[in-house]
């Protein structure tokens, strides 16, 4: 055993450079598996110890204002909750702070604590006065408002002024850049800041174990049919929060672990390659091993040792690196949900991510070493190194027809005179051109969507009025700026869909709504009454597709609609219904907007314009510059793709570069040769990088399409993660030109990484190599 | 006849080496000349045939090949001067493995960028393997592979051929094969500068063998007929055995 481990350390020294290379590929690989895998497992566990902290709710129901709170109480015994808060007055409030303006729905509570949806607060105190109100931190940190600060109410007449006097977490809601808020003030301070359209109860609701989605559908059927019809608004379930919370993560995990399995893919192509290669240029020593008494078993084990032992210590520094790594992200997960940030992981989890990176490595490493110990001692002895690679013939000919300079004839023809090799390093080259393929695509395909979330170049101005300002009046307003160019004005209501449990959210539009930029996947945008787009979530759910008509219940009275086409939303992970603001008011006829989008003329002075229309009515109008910023999360998945690219895209240069290295010492005698034949240094240069560039070429055209195939994956699962299918606008995010330079650009990497090798082949001493033969 | 190849006080230490592989060595090779350089293993004659090269470079002294100081010119020079001036034969013949022998012989003149197919064939034909030209150095013989290394040496017709013990790696006949054709090479006019250890086979056709014992040039001998120049040849080496 001691003389395995001695052979093996001295070649290990004697392969520093290969050493290296097999470090930093399992290294990467390691980095980003365990960062996956411990996100994976530790996502959930945040959230759960919050809800079953804070009581979280189960189950949240907003019911009309006119709806008997005595019969609400009642639904918790109908439906089998084992506990439940309220029912709390709520009311949709809308404030001042500085010049901008916020709605929040604030929900009448005593005190912070109760049966369901306790209310952790991490500073500050709950209200004793009916000026005082509590935020989430969530919204207060997103919006830099802090305790002591002063709120102007601005949806009623008298416009009172709360002080904030705390900061709480509640884990009955999504986070605040993703989800609308709430805010907790005394029940009596409630009624003074209510209007009729604005006000509801909320009702909370926990069951004695965790219900299924299907179970939470019955419950809330149970309640509605035991109240007055159109009593239920809304409805939230803990199912949805959990997925609002933890929905960057989940498509950070996806990510990382697709990355992954793809780093470790090329770790072991690498590491097969390169045994394969020692044990080719080792013939003469496995000899002499054989002769002084190693066992072929013994000889596995040195050539497979060496290349564990750095593997060993790139387990070892990657798992630790790689937990590392996904605290910042549990910390945030932690800190959304209001708990302490305790660093979470699990030392089983890593020990068996290291013994399993470990195992891949050893194994990879063990099969093409197994060649060395099947090897006879005499054939090994008499031969200097395995009988060279012919392969590539066919390549060098058609390369030799183009009557390229034959340098790179002679190097094309390396490039392919192992097959095996070759094949392996292109599915190094092939992961790491994919891999940047996905993370050049995908952060446009975010922006695409983003900029038809937030309307990007289709309007410039957002103005919400309070209901205390009538709708005419806005329109008059805008209409009086001379840059306004057009005005799509929207507004909302709730419409019951057959086949979904809860109320579906309705984006109400007034004007030119295909002009706002959402995006059609299928179909067409609506153009006449009783015309509805949807995302694919809602009609999934509602078993609806393309021309489809339905009946919804809005109102409590039947609204007939038809489905035109499929957009793209994520807003209630897809379940909404776009639609004109007439077809409502068939139904509804007092139903008004409140949102408008404002396009302005070319050129105009948004900023300008923004002061000019809030000076108007600075209480009751808010106006602000169209916000098109990306927001954090997927800024955060952007940030990660790009590391993981650079990672692929490194590990590939190894592939690369470990392959080229193998062959020129492997083929230095023939390189000598042509020294002595009179190729020039330059001229050796160029036929190693000629090799390189090859290889770099094939595996970036074949990665072309197998890149454009992941964007197209990963687009459809992170799409439909929130509920929606990929718009086609969003696959097509590459030039013409770009699909030729990424690969190109490879061959440019691959060729410097080869300078290395080539410049030791082309300061060979041809002397010393020939006579060493 | 001028002047071709002038050594002039070279000396070549090896790194680590106790003596020089070659000591002060002078010699001046003219145009036309088959000169064979004898000696046993270590003498320096194979140094000797690499500094003439450009394959490496003395440690003092000058080498000159055609008038040009190959001590002047960087690895890019050499590498010109010896694809424009030498034709090299080794003793293992050196084919790349992986290229047929008209792909072999073709090498050197595709390195200078020119295309010499017809004259590849020709030399074939004249080296009698032309009907092997499409095979590769595996699937030939000894003698075949040395003469395609011969042919691969001749196709940029350079002004001096070199050859270390290119009869080393053969059979008696084979070997005696090479060195017919050698001779027959330099009747046509080739310079030829051969190293070997084998004094018969030198004598045979060599018109001039030089002796080299230790890194010195210990005798120098223009033959007018083979038989006295075998004897006298055979009479130096004894005498440096002897010492």
């Amino acid at each position: 055993m001691r003389a395995i481990f001695i052979k093996a350390l001295a070649d290990l020294r004697r392969r520093r450079l290969q050493a290296t290379v097999i470090f930093l590929t399992v290294l990467f690989a390691m980095a980003a598996g365990t960062t996956a895998v411990t996100l994976m497992s530790q996502t959930r566990d945040p959230y759960q110890v919050a809800f079953e902290k804070q009581r979280g709710a189960h189950l949240q129901v907003a019911f009309r204002p006119n709806t008997d709170p005595q019969l609400i109480k009642g639904t918790a015994a109908t439906i089998g909750a084992s506990a439940y808060g309220g029912p709390y007055p709520a009311s949709n409030i809308q404030f001042r702070f500085g010049n901008r303006k916020f709605y929040v729905d604030a929900v009448g509570r005593d005190n912070p604590g109760g049966a369901v949806e306790v209310l952790n607060i991490t500073s500050g105190r709950w209200p004793v006065a009916n000026d005082e109100i509590v935020l989430t931190r969530s919204f207060s940190e997103l919006n830099k408002i802090s305790i002591g600060d002063l709120l102007k109410v601005t949806s009623v007449a008298q416009t009172p002024t709360l002080t904030v006097v705390g900061e709480v977490v509640d884990i009955d809601e999504g986070s605040a850049d993703l989800s609308s808020q709430r805010a907790w003030m005394l029940p009596a301070a409630l009624p003074a800041l209510s209007t009729p359209d604005s006000s509801f109860y909320l009702m909370d609701y926990r069951f004695p174990s965790d219900p299924t989605g299907p179970q939470l559908q019955t419950s809330l059927g149970l309640l509605k049919t035991s109240l007055p019809p159109g009593s239920v608004a809304g409805a939230l379930t803990y199912l949805l929060i959990g997925s609002i919370f933890n929905i960057t993560n989940q498509i950070l995990t996806g990510v990382l672990v697709a990355f992954s399995v793809f780093a470790l893919a090329a770790t072991v192509a690498i590491v097969a390659t390169l045994v394969t290669g020692i044990v080719i240029s080792a013939y003469r020593e496995i000899g002499i091993m054989r002769a002084v008494g190693f066992t072929p078993y013994q000889v596995v084990a040195v050539f497979a040792l060496q290349i564990v032992m750095p593997a060993l210590a790139a387990c070892l520094v990657g798992v630790t690196a790689g937990t590392l790594a996904s605290q910042p992200l549990l910390a945030n997960s932690s800190h959304a949900l209001g708990l302490a940030y305790t660093p979470t992981f699990s030392i089983g989890l890593d020990l068996l991510l290291f013994a399993g990176g470990i195992l891949v490595v050893a194994v990879a490493a063990t099969v093409p070493a197994l060649r060395a110990g099947m090897l006879k001692p005499i054939v090994a002895i008499t031969k200097a190194s395995a009988p060279r690679g012919s392969g590539g013939r066919m390549l060098r000919h058609a390369a030799a027809r183009l009557r390229l300079p034959r340098p790179v004839v002679l190097g094309i023809g390396d490039a392919f005179a192992r097959p095996l090799r070759a094949a392996l390093t292109l599915i190094t080259v092939l992961l790491g051109v994919a891999t940047v393929v996905v993370a050049v695509g995908l952060p446009r395909s975010f922006e695409l969507i983003n900029n038809s979330e937030t309307g990007a170049g289709k309007y410039q101005v957002v103005v919400t009025r309070s209901s205390a300002y009538p709708d005419s009046d806005v329109m008059r307003v805008l209409n009086a700026q001379p840059e306004t160019a057009r005005v799509v004005a929207s507004g909302g209501q709730n419409v019951i869909v057959p086949g979904v449990g809860d109320p579906v959210n309705t984006r109400l539009f007034r004007g030119d709504s295909s002009r706002l930029g959402y995006m059609v996947v299928a179909g067409r945008w609506y153009s006449a009454p009783g015309e509805v787009v949807a995302p694919a979530a809602l009609m999934h759910d509602a078993h609806l597709k393309i021309g489809d008509s339905f009946t919804g219940t809005a109102n409590g009275q039947p609204l007939q609609l038809r489905l035109v086409g499929e957009t793209y939303d994520i807003n209630n992970l897809g379940h909404s219904l776009f639609m004109d603001i007439a077809t409502m008011a068939s139904v509804t006829p007092a139903v008004e907007p409140f949102l408008y989008d404002v396009t302005l003329a070319p050129g105009s002075d948004v900023s300008a314009y923004v002061r000019r229309v809030a000076a108007v009515e600075p209480d009751l109008l808010d106006v602000r510059a169209s916000d098109t910023s990306t927001i954090a999360p997927v800024k955060i998945i952007d940030l990660v793709l790009l590391i993981l690219a650079g990672v692929l895209a490194l590990i590939g240069v190894g592939g690369v570069f470990n392959t080229v290295l193998l062959n020129t010492r492997e083929r230095i005698h023939d390189t000598a040769t042509l020294k002595a034949l009179g190729m020039s240094p330059r001229q050796v240069i160029v036929m190693v990088g000629a090799s390189a560039g090859l290889l770099a070429l094939v595996g970036g055209l074949v990665a072309m399409p197998l890149g454009l195939s992941l964007h197209h994956v990963l687009n459809d699962v992170i799409s439909n993660s929130a509920g929606n299918e990929t718009p086609p606008v969003a696959y097509a995010v590459f030039n013409a030109y770009e699909l030729v330079l990424i690969p190109l650009l490879g061959v440019g990497v691959a060729i410097a990484a080869a300078l290395i090798p080539g410049r030791w082949a082309a300061r060979t001493n041809v002397v010393e190599v020939l006579h060493a033969e | 006849m001028s002047e071709l190849v002038r050594l002039t006080e070279v000396t070549k230490v090896y790194q680590g080496g106790i003596t020089g592989a070659l000591n002060g060595v002078s010699l001046l090779v003219e145009k036309g000349e088959f000169t064979a350089i004898m000696g046993p293993s270590g003498s320096g004659k194979s140094t000797l045939l690499n500094l003439v090269a450009g394959l490496d470079r003395p440690t003092s002294g000058s080498v000159a090949v055609g008038g040009m100081d190959l001590g002047k010119l960087g690895e890019a020079g050499l590498a010109r001067f010896r694809r424009d001036n030498i034709g090299f034969v080794f003793q293992f013949f050196y084919l790349l493995p992986n290229l047929t022998s008209l792909e072999n012989v073709l090498i050197p003149a595709q390195l200078k960028g020119s295309e010499a197919t017809a004259r590849a064939r020709e030399l074939l034909g004249q080296l009698g393997i032309q009907d092997i030209a499409d095979r590769f150095p595996a699937r030939l013989s000894g003698g075949q592979q040395q003469r395609v290394a011969i042919a691969r040496a001749l196709i940029n017709s350079p002004t001096l051929l070199l050859a270390d013990e290119p009869t080393g790696a053969l059979d008696t006949h084979t070997g005696d094969q090479v060195m017919e054709l050698l001779g027959k090479l330099n009747r046509d006019g080739q310079t030829i500068l051969l190293v070997t250890h084998d004094a018969k086979l030198a004598t045979r056709h060599a018109a001039r063998v030089i002796s080299v014992m230790d890194g010195k040039i210990v005798d120098d001998a223009r033959l007018e007929s083979p038989e006295r120049a075998a004897s006298e040849v055979i009479r130096v080496r004894s005498e440096e055995t002897s010492r």
